[in-house]
């Protein structure tokens, strides 16, 4: 299994708040130990590895993790609670993936 | 099931042109696990042309406990003008007591809504979807302009598929403005939220749902009191860039 993370930088330059949030959690946490790759999605630059890797798996939001799987099946994750109970079976705040989900997701209209 | 980025994105395109019933009746040929998500608002207009292209046809709706009275009464008119049952889902009780003996019944009106909307709308969302392969959804993109400027009509629906299933979100009103919906419902006698007769667009729970004066934004009557501020998680390509989509 290999896990991407991918982080934004904004179109002016300057780092997306949640992506320093997740990584911070991730940090807390011990977890950045399981990722293999962090991939940078440059807002400016449509051709930065993080903005292909986007586009090729139609992905809106970020910051994103990138499983692929030893079968070779791949799976996308936009929030990073349900990333950490699915990928590294480790507990997650149901409370805060909920809120992660509403602060990423256009729901208003529920 | 399983489905490729590129499948659907190509779905999506092909479909972008098509009616919202086309498009309802390529959701339901899609995926046998497929259900309309309804608010008790306008997106009835999807519960009528469900109605008129198959009779085994699933509904659910998000029973919050701060609903309008006028919302559950609509509810049910429409479960019984179209004999449908409609499968509400309800928030965890333990998580509501909480979040009141914390914080009360108001909370958010000093913190903000995503706390409660958290517990009472994406808590009962996540767990009907995890029995689904796809969901239909009112959404249009003159809702939100700053949001919603680029709904495709079919896509992946990343914060809830599941490491073993690909769950697709259909948006067959995507395209369609709020003027095309009202003739809809005008011109098929469909039934209505008594709540629009008193000045309401749009139609969430009592505390955070308010009327709209003419020419305002119907999403000035929701959540008024925060303040709007831009959404910074998605991803936009610099100016004159490829897109991402």
């Amino acid at each position: 299994m290999k896990i991407t993370y991918v982080k934004k930088i904004k179109a002016d330059g300057s780092p997306c708040k949640k992506c320093a949030e997740v990584t911070e959690r991730l940090e807390n946490a011990d977890q950045m130990k399981f990722i293999d790759e962090v991939v940078i999605a440059d807002e400016r630059d449509p051709g930065s590895l993080g903005m292909i890797i986007a586009r090729d798996l139609a992905v809106e939001r970020a910051p994103f993790f990138v499983v692929e799987k030893d079968d070779g099946d791949t799976v996308v994750y936009t929030v990073y609670f349900k990333f950490v109970k699915e990928v590294l079976n480790q507990q997650a705040d149901d409370k805060q993936a909920n809120k992660d989900i509403l602060e990423q997701n256009d729901l208003d209209f529920l | 099931m399983k489905f490729e980025a590129q499948e659907i994105q190509t779905l999506s395109q092909n479909f972008q042109t098509r009616s919202p019933q086309e498009i309802l009746e390529m959701a339901f040929d899609t995926v046998v696990d497929v259900a309309i998500s309804f608010s008790g608002a306008e997106d009835v207009v999807l519960v009528d042309m469900a109605s008129k292209i198959t009779k085994d046809f699933r509904v659910f709706t998000l029973d919050t406990g701060r609903l309008h009275a006028e919302t559950y009464q609509f509810l049910d008119k429409v479960r019984q003008k179209y004999g449908v049952s409609i499968e509400a889902q309800f928030p965890r009780a333990e998580d509501v007591e909480a979040l009141l003996a914390e914080k009360g019944f108001f909370s958010f009106y000093q913190d903000d809504h995503k706390e409660c909307c958290g517990i009472r709308k994406v808590g009962p969302l996540r767990n009907k979807l995890a029995t689904l392969d796809g969901w239909i959804t009112g959404q249009r993109r003159d809702q939100s302009p700053g949001t919603r400027t680029d709904i495709p009509v079919v896509q992946i629906d990343q914060a809830f598929s599941r490491s073993d299933n690909t769950l697709l979100k259909f948006n067959p009103l995507s395209m369609w403005s709020s003027e095309q919906v009202w003739a809809y419902i005008r011109q098929n006698d469909v039934p209505y939220n008594a709540l629009h007769e008193k000045g309401f667009t749009s139609i969430g729970c009592e505390p955070c749902t308010r009327p709209v004066l003419p020419n305002q934004h119907e999403r000035e009557g929701r959540w008024w009191w925060e303040e709007a501020t831009a959404k910074e998680c998605g991803l936009h390509a610099a100016a004159n860039a490829p897109t991402l989509k």
